[in-house]
């Protein structure tokens, strides 16, 4: 308790600049956010989880979801770390050229880059139309208004926040340690295998919670490249509230969604430390 | 305390009681201005071209527009009191669902004189029908020349005959009618419908509808950038893709008409206005107007007068169109419109 007041006193002037920001959060996010999710237990019974939790329709679109979300965490991961890598190792003017490319489109509307991504895909789009010229297909690919186009779309938005986390940890790493252990007879691929890699290993865990996390909660690029044939549970969730009037299993939904999605990163976050552990 | 200062006070009190005694005083106090939410796009302005210059020259109120119609957004704005909207667009099953959960003001029939509007339009008490609107069916004429074109929705259906991708509504309003029409029900016997009849028929053409459309501004878009070659829409915006030169047709013949209702939020605190914004909309020269530019008509019957004779044939209610097509049962829909929603996701993203 002393302890707790000594830190108090010690903490006082972070204590106060903290505040300002906290009663913001808690006004203004916490509060209608905890009002939101009282929805779903209004009637005083568990009724909406229940449905949420047993209805095949929302069973069908959280399998959905989660599998969405594994796939465009897989691909920002294979196309994330080599990306990471080069930005690590180039000279500075390219890592700045490389970020300039990794971050433009990081700073545009996603709505813009998803609508972007109509004109690409689509079945009479600049790629299709690229490789019906070059006679490489003879049948237009159905790259937009299905799983693929909202992964495509989801992967391109998502994968700066996989390769930031995996460059930053990459930067840190001690490039002696790979000199070591080639003199000590590794071959190149084996010390970046059994050096190199186990070393980032936390941002690629990091990267991938955060893109697995984001996907779980998607909306606006499924809404638009799924062709209403994918859905995804954010965008059943706006269905209820939009168009069901329907908050209570709405909100029952957003609750299991979030607690998805705290479990998933709790996981991870298992995962890593266990991992660190065994190093 | 001084005696100025002691008459302010009391002034203030005054001021205070009366405007507790007399509301109806304080609801006609000219604010500066009113929100109407409707669909945005190139409708908004022709809602002000047409309704809200008028408005705004007649009362002196200025006239801000926002969208889109929102159902959660309208009960979340009635429920929490905090009412921004003064008239909102909805569409007609969602504003009759608003009526029974008692999210609306009633229409003042001393305000708004709907005399010269269909019977059967007169009698709704919390819903103003501002409009007409028809789901009709598209095709690119380039890929379905004269003589090879679509004209029914077994057509639609026949995939041999008239080949290619095809968009529809992510809803099943309409498209369970025009399911059933294809089966062969007769248009005008629609109604009470046939439910199974009508998913088994559209399982037949789930498989050629690469797009499910959620936008009116997508369903048209689709056609232009040739993802499909045949679809369906609301006429406006085929007619506004046609405008700017798209290879599209649009077919009369079998299609929907609906109306457009606009209500007033309950306990919108504007509401005297709100009523007014009503009552100029009712006005048949300035519906003229207005489906001149997006040729949705108004419902008042002397509109027709107003109209441009070229902007006519693209009219739901005219004359020629209108006897082909079929109204939509507002009823059939309110009482199922919320099973049907269930179903229809549940359908749709089944494999």
């Amino acid at each position: 308790m002393s302890a707790g007041l000594l830190g108090l006193r010690r903490d006082g002037p972070a204590i106060a600049m903290g505040t300002v920001p906290l009663l913001f959060l808690l006004l203004l996010f916490v509060y209608p956010v905890a009002r939101l999710l009282s929805f779903s237990v209004e009637g005083g019974n568990f009724a909406h989880f229940e449905k949420a939790l047993t209805d095949g329709l929302y069973v069908q679109v959280f399998l959905e979801t989660l599998r969405i979300a594994l796939i465009v965490a897989a691909i920002c991961l294979v196309l994330g770390y080599p990306l990471a890598y080069g930005l690590a190792i180039a000279s500075p003017l390219w890592a700045t050229i490389g970020f300039a490319f990794l971050l433009l489109p990081f700073w545009t509307s996603v709505l813009v880059r998803t609508y972007a991504w109509m004109i690409l895909l689509g079945r009479n789009g600049l790629l299709n139309r690229t490789l019906l010229d070059l006679g490489i297909i003879d049948q237009p690919l159905a790259l937009l208004h299905n799983r693929t186009g909202v992964i495509i779309g989801m992967v391109h938005v998502l994968l700066p926040y996989m390769v930031f986390p995996i460059y930053s940890v990459m930067r840190r790493v001690d490039r002696q340690l790979l000199s070591a252990a080639e003199g000590l007879g590794a071959s190149p691929t084996q010390a970046f295998r059994r050096v190199f890699v186990p070393l980032t290993l936390p941002g690629v865990f990091a990267g991938a919670t955060l893109v697995f996390v984001i996907s779980l909660g998607f909306f606006i690029t499924p809404a638009l490249l799924g062709g209403g044939r994918v859905m995804m549970i954010g965008v059943q969730i706006e269905r209820l509230v939009r168009q069901f009037l329907d908050w209570g299993l709405a909100a029952a939904v957003a609750i299991i969604l979030l607690a998805a999605a705290l479990g998933i990163a709790a996981l991870l976050r298992r995962l890593l430390r266990g991992d660190l552990t065994w190093s | 305390m001084t005696i100025s200062k002691m008459a302010w006070l009391g002034g203030v009190a005054l001021a205070a009681a009366v405007a507790w005694a007399v509301p109806v005083a304080a609801q006609t106090a000219k604010p500066a201005q009113i929100v109407v939410n409707a669909s945005g796009g190139a409708q908004a302005a022709a809602l002000r071209k047409s309704f809200y210059e008028e408005f705004e020259k007649r009362f002196g109120i200025r006239v801000v527009d926002s969208s889109p119609p929102d159902m959660g957004k309208l009960r979340a704005m009635v429920t929490t009191g905090n009412i921004e909207w003064a008239v909102t667009e909805l569409n007609v099953e969602d504003a009759m669902l608003a009526q029974e959960q008692g999210l609306l003001e009633p229409i003042d029939p001393k305000i708004v004189d709907r005399s010269r509007f269909p019977a059967n339009l007169q009698g709704r008490t919390h819903i103003f029908t501002r409009s007409a609107y028809s789901t009709v069916m598209g095709y690119r004429n380039d890929i379905f020349p004269a003589g090879k074109r679509p004209t029914t929705w077994a057509d639609f259906w026949n995939v041999k005959d008239f080949p290619g991708p095809r968009a529809m509504q992510n809803s099943p309003i309409d498209n369970l009618e025009f399911a059933l029409i294809a089966d062969g029900v007769d248009k005008d016997k629609l109604y009470p419908l046939d439910v199974e009849r009508a998913f088994k028929k559209l399982d037949q053409i789930k498989p050629h509808v690469t797009v499910w459309w959620t936008t009116g501004a997508q369903s048209a878009q689709l056609l232009i950038d040739k993802e499909v070659v045949l679809g369906t829409a609301w006429n406006g915006r085929y007619y506004a893709a046609i405008q700017q030169g798209a290879p599209i047709n649009m077919e009369w013949n079998q299609a929907g008409i609906k109306e457009s209702a606009f209500v007033i939020p309950k306990g919108a605190k504007d509401a005297h206005w709100a009523q007014q914004m009503l009552s100029v909309m009712t006005d048949p020269k300035l519906q003229g107007i207005y489906a001149n530019i997006v040729t949705y008509p108004g419902l008042n019957l002397d509109a027709t007068q107003y109209t441009d004779p070229k902007i006519q044939p693209f009219l739901p209610t005219h004359k020629d169109n209108l006897s082909r097509q079929w109204w939509q049962d507002v009823d059939w829909w309110v009482k199922n419109g919320k099973t049907m929603q269930d179903r229809w996701s549940r359908w749709v993203i089944a494999k």
